[in-house]
């Protein structure tokens, strides 16, 4: 086949490989031509530079993501079934008999939970004082103390005069309280973390408490 | 126009594996007629992955972006000009085809079909770059003009090369890098740009053409140096 300078650019386009070969054979005798078939090829290796295909490590994972998230019909939850996929291939008086035992280990194991629950003595639970309380307790109780015996200190020497009736039925009324206070102190040393004890005690500080004041207040007016 | 479901009047199908580096330089060597067992392959491959993305089966996705995934960023990157876009864009490209794929009826191949949606999202992201540059330019009141000619201080091949691609008008780009760089038949460049074969033949030696003229040394210059 004989090719010409002219049909170089044909060829180019749409040449069959008989008019590359053809043209090849032309451009060894041709200057033109083979430069311009080499820098023709050279486009084509240069385009090679422009091919890259380094992983994306990340990237298949992310589009994995988002078509989940995009998924029209979200994938049928099959590993959740799975377990008991093996259920229909089992005859169905198998299946009820199964499912009875199931109940019966189910309704016994909870009777005997119940049976032998921990039996919890709440009251007990409940006037006992754990060991920080009754240190919190014994502190406040101690400040308290304090304040009353200041309150004391004041009404004393009205107390010890009691110059009008009223002043002596404080008085014995004060006596009698401190003697069972000292009562139950004895009582709550003996037995520190009987809550029961330390209410009582309470009370009968705070009686005490507003028996000073009243003396206190007799003594204003 | 739609980017999906679309028919194609040919029956081209597109091997999985990009062809190695450097076996794309003898055009004739892509003449070669009739049907390979290994086409045979591709084809039932190309089918059943069709199918099992069409049952929504993530394991075809992730066959299809392991066949053709890193060929995808390539021809994105190309386009776009920058890996974070080209992520982006075959990141877009599998949502509609996961969106598409139910219209998709075989009249083409389904990777062809894959390709022509990932070409539409690249330059749909272009177009939204370009607009958004719009704006910024207006603010700036500059207008940058793509440089046509390669610079003479020795630029890399890869960078003078991209430049003048640039350069080029946006079908002879899109023939150029899917022939030149992907190893893309004409038939299957046809199917992925809606136009004929021959069309493609003509716009690739248009774009080399093109390309020639703005990669050599500039004839003037190197005259009145001499």
């Amino acid at each position: 086949m004989n090719v010409t300078c002219n049909d170089r650019d044909r060829i180019f386009e749409d040449g069959t490989p008989e008019e590359w070969a053809a043209l090849e054979a032309h451009a060894s005798g041709c200057p033109a031509c083979a430069e311009e078939l080499r820098a023709w090829r050279t486009l084509s290796v240069a385009a090679q530079e422009l091919r890259d295909y380094s992983e994306s490590p990340a990237l298949w994972a992310r589009i994995e993501r988002a078509l989940v998230e995009e998924s029209p019909a979200k994938p049928q939850p099959v590993n959740r079934r799975r377990w008991f996929f093996f259920l229909p291939s089992i005859p169905l008086g198998w299946q009820t008999a199964v499912a009875g035992a199931f109940v019966l280990v189910l309704t016994l194991s909870a009777g005997w939970i119940y049976l032998h629950r921990p039996i919890r003595n709440v009251d007990t639970d409940k006037s006992l004082l754990k060991s920080g309380a009754l240190r919190d307790v014994e502190t406040a109780e101690t400040a308290y103390v304090q304040a009353i015996d200041k309150l004391a200190a004041e009404a004393k020497p009205e107390l010890e005069n009691s110059s009008t009736p009223l002043l002596a039925n404080y008085h014995e009324k004060l006596l009698v309280l401190d003697s069972a206070i000292a009562d139950l102190r004895e009582q709550a040393g003996m037995n520190p973390s009987n809550a029961q004890l330390r209410y009582q005690l309470l009370a009968m500080y705070r009686e005490k408490q507003h028996t000073l004041e009243e003396v206190l207040e007799a003594k204003q007016q | 126009m739609g980017t999906m479901g679309l028919a194609l009047p040919w029956e081209a199908r597109i091997s999985s594996a990009p062809r190695e580096r450097g076996t794309r330089v003898e055009p004739f060597q892509h003449f070669s007629g009739g049907t390979s067992p290994a086409a045979g392959d591709a084809t039932d491959e190309d089918a059943t992955l069709a199918a099992a993305c069409q049952s929504g089966d993530l394991r075809a996705y992730e066959r299809l972006y392991v066949l053709h995934g890193a060929r995808m960023k390539n021809v994105a990157r190309n386009l776009l000009g920058s890996p974070m876009d080209a992520e982006d864009a075959v990141q877009d490209t599998f949502l509609k085809i996961q969106r598409g794929v139910a219209s998709f009826r075989g009249q083409s191949s389904f990777v062809t079909w894959t390709y022509r949606i990932l070409i539409n999202t690249c330059y749909d992201a272009r177009r939204s770059r370009l607009r958004k540059k719009e704006i910024a330019n207006d603010d700036s009141g500059e207008t940058p003009r793509p440089e046509l000619r390669a610079p003479g201080a020795h630029p890399s091949l890869r960078m003078a090369l991209e430049r003048a691609l640039a350069a080029l008008t946006r079908h002879q780009r899109d023939v150029f890098l899917l022939y030149e760089v992907e190893g893309f038949r004409h038939a299957e460049i046809a199917g992925m740009l809606e136009i004929t074969e021959t069309a493609s033949k003509n716009t690739l030696f248009q774009a080399k053409k093109n390309l020639r003229q703005m990669l050599e040394p500039p004839r003037s210059s190197g005259a009145e140096a001499r």
